[in-house]
């Protein structure tokens, strides 16, 4: 398998001993390979996707008006335009789609009772009403878990107190319904206060602990408390919004709509935190990561007092609420499983999102209020929802799309994985996915070249390159050092000078200005042709590997 | 504690005894470095020469230097001298500008126009965001507001840009418009894309001009506590016609604007017409305003001007046909021409021997990067020697801190072997304060046209090697030739292509001999002209080396720091210069090669560029040539026929770049070719210049064309020329510690032509008469 090779530039030297012929490889017909490949090894499978739906033209010389939620500077849909990379025609996306879903979600809410039959008002209304006020809690207890990551229980002890305080208040001094909310917010602050100092020194499970030792702590005083009403039926008897001789109906008509109301305060308090400074401050510290934050300058430890804080303002005002709705409050609001079903319906719409919180809450609430026939199997419904969301989905329903796309991602890296073979031609997926062309046949290109290539690699031509890396090479030789020295620049080898004419060691390029080589091994070489020959070596592995 | 690192330049690298000059260092991780005056010897650690040789010279600069971390302005903009504040603008305003850009959406801001102080998040202006989309954005001091165009600005697209803000209803309205014509952008009309965007929306608030904030073109500022204030957000493309008017303009206004490229009169504050100014031998860095307040504009890190502008018509292809058209300066966020450090040490030169010096600073290790040499230039007060040695100066700037082995996909195929990088490549790599060379590219792709000596040069040391080619390159090089004349007693003095440009002919008319550097590739119509007229006046001229002028370059009277060169066409180049932009905006000449303005190398030098191939040598053989008596003089002393089989470039005298013989191209026709080398490699190939078709056989082992002659011939009055034909002849002098025929051959040359009188052989011109 082996010829000779007579260097053309021997007759250049006639004064000297002309050198001994190059041992090579046999020539071989660079087009082998071409001839070779007659076909894809792999099925090809078409590509391309019908678009069924109507994207909304650019607006080309149109003038646009944009407007947004006064007084921010967010406009009402967050839309993008792009070209289309395959018709280069403007097309709008909506890309936060969730104003339009919250939009349509209060008005089915807000028109289910013109729909809701006779016989079914009264359990529906009082539902609804229930459901606004968790769902309401729920966010503001989102953003304590979810924006400023305190694990706290204790959230519906702050509501509870609230509710207690403001009708016990409501009922010694006699005050009207509408101070009632707002003295619950004041013992929302108090208990807020007082349950942050903790949450400086304890973390997650710990904290987790205590707050719910403070929920027990308050259940037992209320049971106890002669003041607070008795073990079984709560404190009743205070002030109510809902004005005493509307009819029925009309009273929990009202109460399901003050709810709402209430709902949407919620909501936009839960935007203004979580959406401006103190959120975004927040999220660049997150779980497992403080300590770098901290040391970037992000006092996040403030911030996550800020927002437990205001959120217990928000929950003691939450409380009052609550007690001028039901004219009292009950012991019920400390029980465990208010707490228990209160965190399921978080994790089942998914912690960090607003709308987690509302929609988790529909439907335990739903199960809970609605589903009244099923009996006890209602909590084991809701406890098997919980464990389905627990077990299957990294984040709840909401994290359901997320989810899928990495799932589907990773489907679809295994499959290309299992048939693409590695560096050689594209599938039409990867190609349909590539912007320039040029790189489709670069790969096809490169992936011949290199199958070539490595049947020119000899003992031959390595001894060939041991004894004269730089200069005229034989054919078989000269064609491998070409293909390496084109190569790009991203990880192609180099040489770095530690002393001149003494120590070299090998690199490898970044191929990105700004981004120093990187050293791909220890060992020092004496003199530049040792360090030609290592780095050809080296060279050949990975071409012999791909 | 960080790494030790010292780098440094003079304000001037040609100097006489009794000027003053000034240093300017930045240091990292120390604040003092030792300082030794040194005079250079030689620059080659080669194992096979001499290696480093340098003399202390005891002087004022010796001792402990106070140093300092400093800061370096990257990136092009224009600043506006505004003191009464009349574009700071608290009612309504528009904005507007042609632009061009080249870099959109990679992940930075860039600014087009406007006075905004990122810091302080205050002011206004026009900018593209990260995205790439066209972005108005204003502050107040606490927060800021801001609207985006609805499509993104698409790669080298001209495009007009406005935003129109009325301070009465707080509405702010975006234009954006293609302005593309058939030449002008990188697609044509049959691509169907859309370009315009029309955006309006109310913004919460009023912006808060602040008294102290510039008016940038292409920038906005920033701050640093230690750094104070500087530029940020620099732009990478081309502006054209940038205005501002006091009052929102209406839709029409805007689109008469842009249709007719002038300004709505009644409320123009300022109109800068970047075509305004362009003369028949180029423009300056002024850029005018034709406003009623003269609020004219100034380039700072030199933008790029000649360029072509929205409305060229691919008609005309220079400023001096069609002003109008050529309305584009060119910015680039990535550009350098004085690092405006503070003045470490100021220097009376003493009076000193004439010779290449240097300020060699140490700190912390003392080598590597905490050694650092800054090389001048002394001349003599008054020429008193017979051989000048100019060093090339034009050359080293083109060169200057090139990135080639880690940026050029291209350079391990032509150097034929990988790079050998040091410490200073990746250092000039990682950082872009020192600037690049004319072999590199800008970040946007954009060749790089500019370069200047006010930066470190970090390949213009002594002990530097080229990483790509494994040799020493240009200045390391040339000492090898300065050394020899050192070693072999001559006395000589030096000279810079500065001082060439500067007082042409009388720069060299002192002197009977005048030497080249290995690689004199960079010549400005001065230079040239004056080394014509030198050897057409008698002077005496050794062209020692390969590739020498070369390419066309421009100097401003006064600036010699910046070199101005435009590579198109043909011609070995690391770039070429956009269609309609071939002209060099610094003079108004073509720029380009000196073979494609009549003015091949040949002409004037016997021989010009033929191949390049940077992975062997080979020796000289005699040719019959050199029998003659006109010339066998130069081969005294020297046995056999071949000579040069040795070198500290690949080991031989003959390579790296190598210069041909060409009567079609103005060899004179008296010429004689005494030596040529042959059996070049494969890796040599045919100059792309001489390239018309291409077909197989093109390199050095199939091409009779490739190869290095020396060639002799007289010029008027007792002048003469030879020329050696390759760069890697000054790396074989110092080779056996200069003992060895190249030497000898040089020798012989240089014995001749430094004295006075008729040169050896001028007899010996009848017709041959012979028996054999």
């Amino acid at each position: 398998m082996t010829s000779t090779w007579k260097d053309p530039l021997v007759a250049f030297d006639p004064e000297k001993d002309p050198p001994p012929d190059v041992v090579t490889n046999d020539w071989l017909s660079p087009a082998t390979v071409w001839d070779e490949t007659k076909s894809f090894k792999t099925p090809m499978h078409t590509v391309g996707r019908l678009r069924y739906y109507r994207k909304w033209p650019g607006h080309g010389s149109d003038l646009w008006t944009r407007m947004r939620w006064w007084p921010t500077r967010r406009r009402v849909l967050d839309i993008s335009s792009a070209y289309n990379p395959r018709t280069l025609k403007i097309q709008k996306t909506i890309d936060d789609k969730r104003p339009i879903w919250w939009v349509l979600g209060f008005v089915i809410m807000a028109l289910v009772p013109l729909f809701i039959p006779e016989s079914r008002q009264n359990g529906l209304l009082t539902a609804g009403a229930i459901f606004g006020l968790y769902a309401a809690i729920n966010v503001v207890w989102m953003l304590v878990i979810g924006t400023a990551g305190i694990f706290s229980l204790a959230t519906y002890a702050v509501v509870g107190a609230g509710a207690y305080g403001s009708v016990y208040a409501a009922m010694q001094l006699g005050l009207p319904w509408y101070v009632m909310p707002f003295i619950g917010a004041l013992i929302g602050l108090i208990f807020g206060i007082v349950i942050a100092l903790p949450a400086t020194r304890l973390d997650g499970f710990y904290y987790s602990l205590l707050t719910l030792g403070v929920v027990e702590l308050c259940r037992v005083y209320v049971l106890q408390s002669k003041q607070l009403g008795n073990a079984a039926g709560g404190l009743y008897g205070g002030p109510s919004y809902i004005p005493e001789h509307w009819d029925k109906h009309s009273q929990l008509l009202l109460g399901y709509y003050a709810c709402g109301v209430l709902v949407i305060l919620a909501l936009i308090l839960y935007r203004f935190v979580n959406g401006k400074q103190l959120g975004r401050v927040l999220r660049m510290a997150p779980e497992k990561r403080e300590a770098f934050a901290e040391a970037t300058g992000v006092n996040y430890r403030a911030a996550r007092i800020k927002v437990f804080i205001i959120s217990s303002i928000a929950l003691g005002f939450i409380g009052g609420f609550y007690a001028t709705h039901f004219k009292g409050a009950s012991p019920n609001l400390f029980t465990f499983d208010t707490m228990l079903l209160g965190l399921a319906m978080l994790v089942i719409g998914g912690i960090g999102r607003a709308e987690g919180a509302v929609v988790g809450t529909l439907i335990v609430v739903f199960i809970d209020r609605v589903l009244l026939d099923l009996g006890p199997l209602r909590l084991i419904l809701i406890g098997l929802i919980m464990l389905g969301v627990v077990l299957f989905l990294r984040n709840g329903l909401f994290g359901i799309k997320d989810q899928f796309r990495a799932w589907r991602d990773k489907k679809k890296s295994e499959s290309r994985a299992t048939r693409a073979e590695k560096g050689g031609e594209m599938l039409p997926e990867e190609a349909a996915e590539t912007r320039n062309k040029d790189v489709i046949y670069f790969r096809r290109f490169d992936k011949m070249q290199r199958d070539f290539l490595k049947r020119l690699i000899t003992p031959e031509i390595i001894e060939e390159h041991r004894k004269k890396p730089l200069g005229q090479h034989s054919e078989a030789l000269e064609r491998v050092l070409t293909y390496f020295r084109r190569a790009p620049q991203t990880e192609k080898y180099a040489i770095t000078v530690i002393k001149p004419f003494e120590a070299y060691r090998i690199v490898a390029l970044s191929g990105t200005r700004g981004v120093a080589p990187r050293l791909v091994e220890d060992r020092i070489y004496k003199t530049p042709d040792e360090v030609y020959h290592a780095l050809f070596m080296r060279r050949v592995q990975d071409l012999m590997e791909t | 504690m960080a790494e030790v690192k010292v780098f440094g330049y003079c304000n001037t690298l040609s100097v006489k005894p009794g000027d003053e000059m000034t240093f300017h260092v930045h240091a990292d991780g120390t604040n003092r470095a030792e300082a030794r005056l040194v005079r250079l010897i030689h620059g080659d650690e080669h194992p096979s020469g001499p290696g480093f040789v340098e003399e202390l010279v005891p002087s004022d600069l010796d001792g402990t230097w106070d140093v300092k971390k400093q800061y370096t302005q990257v990136g092009n903009y224009l600043t506006v001298d505004d003191p009464e504040g009349k574009l700071a603008l608290d009612g309504s305003f528009t904005l507007c500008a042609y632009i061009y850009p080249t870099l959109p959406g990679e992940g930075v801001r860039q600014s087009i126009i406007g006075r905004w102080d990122v810091f302080n998040i205050c002011g206004f202006g026009l900018s593209i965001g990260p995205e790439g989309v066209l972005n108005f954005g204003f502050g107040d001091g606490k927060d800021n507001d801001y609207l985006n165009a609805e499509v993104p600005l698409l790669k080298n697209t001209w495009y007009f840009v406005a935003v129109t803000y009325d301070a009465k209803t707080r509405q702010a309205t975006l234009y954006q418009e293609g302005v593309v014509n058939r030449y002008n952008s990188l697609w044509g009309k049959v691509v169907p894309i859309d370009y315009r965007s029309h955006v309006r929306e109310k913004m919460r608030f009023k912006p808060n001009n602040k008294a102290d904030i510039p008016f940038l073109i292409g920038g906005a500022r920033d701050f640093h506590e230690v750094r104070g204030h500087f530029v940020t957000q620099t732009f990478s493309g081309k502006i054209d016609r940038p205005a501002v008017f006091n009052r929102a303009l209406t839709r029409a206004e805007v689109d008469q604007i842009k249709d007719t490229a002038t300004p709505i009169n009644d409320s123009v504050v300022a109109y800068w017409d970047t075509t305004a100014g362009y003369t028949d031998r180029g423009i300056g860095d002024e850029v005018v305003d034709i406003g009623p307040n003269q609020l004219h504009a100034m380039g700072f890190n030199r933008p790029v001007r000649a360029q072509t502008g929205h409305n060229w018509s691919g008609r005309n292809d220079s400023f001096r046909l069609a002003p109008q058209e050529y309305g584009g300066i060119e910015f680039h966020s990535d550009a350098m021409m004085d690092c405006r450090w503070d003045v470490a040490k100021t220097f009376t030169v003493p009076n000193i021997r004439s010779g290449c010096y240097a300020v060699r600073l140490r700190a912390g290790k003392g080598h590597g990067l905490a050694e650092e040499y800054i090389p001048f230039f002394v001349r003599p007060t008054k020429p008193k020697a017979k051989i000048a040695f100019l060093f090339p100066t034009a050359s080293y700037l083109a060169y200057a801190n090139e990135h080639l082995s880690l940026d050029a996909q291209m350079a391990q195929p032509i150097a034929g072997q990988p790079p050998i990088v040091t410490e200073t490549d990746i250092e000039l790599y990682q950082t872009p304060d020192y600037g690049l060379s004319t072999y590199d590219h800008h970040n946007d792709d954009a060749g790089v046209c500019y370069t200047s000596s006010r930066r470190p040069i970090l390949n213009m040391r002594p002990k530097s090697r080229l990483a790509s080619m494994g040799i020493t390159w240009q200045f390391a090089a040339d000492l090898s030739i300065t050394g020899w004349l050192e070693n072999c007693g001559y006395d000589f003095e030096v000279l810079t292509d500065e001082d060439l440009h500067r007082d042409r002919l009388e720069a060299l008319k002192p002197y009977n001999l005048v030497i080249s550097g290995s690689h004199p590739e960079y010549y400005s119509e001065e230079m040239l002209d004056a080394t014509e007229d030198f050897m057409a006046q008698g002077g005496r001229y050794i062209y020692m080396g390969g590739n020498g002028y070369y390419w066309n370059v421009a100097f401003r009277d006064g600036e010699p720091h910046i070199m101005e060169t435009r590579k198109l066409d043909s011609g070995m180049r690391a770039w070429n210069a956009r269609p309609g932009e071939h002209y060099l905006c610094t003079t108004g000449m073509k720029g380009g090669l000196w073979k494609n303005l009549g003015r091949p190398p040949q002409k004037s030098m016997g021989v010009g560029f033929i191949s390049q191939g940077f992975e062997s040598a080979r020796p000289y053989r005699r040719m019959p040539d050199s029998w003659h008596r006109r010339a066998n003089w130069m081969f005294k002393g020297i046995e056999g026929e071949i000579f040069g089989d040795f070198g500290l470039a690949h080991e031989g005298a003959a390579g790296i770049e190598i210069d041909r013989y060409d009567l079609n191209l103005g060899t004179p026709p008296h010429t004689l070719i005494v030596a040529s080398s042959g059996g070049h490699s494969d890796n040599y190939m045919l100059v792309s210049e001489e390239t018309l078709y291409t077909f197989p056989g093109m390199t050095g082992t199939y091409d009779y064309r490739i190869r290095a002659d020396v060639t002799y011939f007289t010029t008027p009055n007792n002048g003469a020329c030879l020329s050696t034909g390759s760069i890697a002849f000054g790396q074989a002098l110092p080779y056996n510690n200069f003992k060895n025929n190249v030497s000898q051959f040089l020798k012989n040359v240089v014995d001749a032509f430094s004295k006075s009188g008729k040169l050896p052989g001028w007899a010996w011109t009848a017709e041959e008469k012979q028996w054999r």
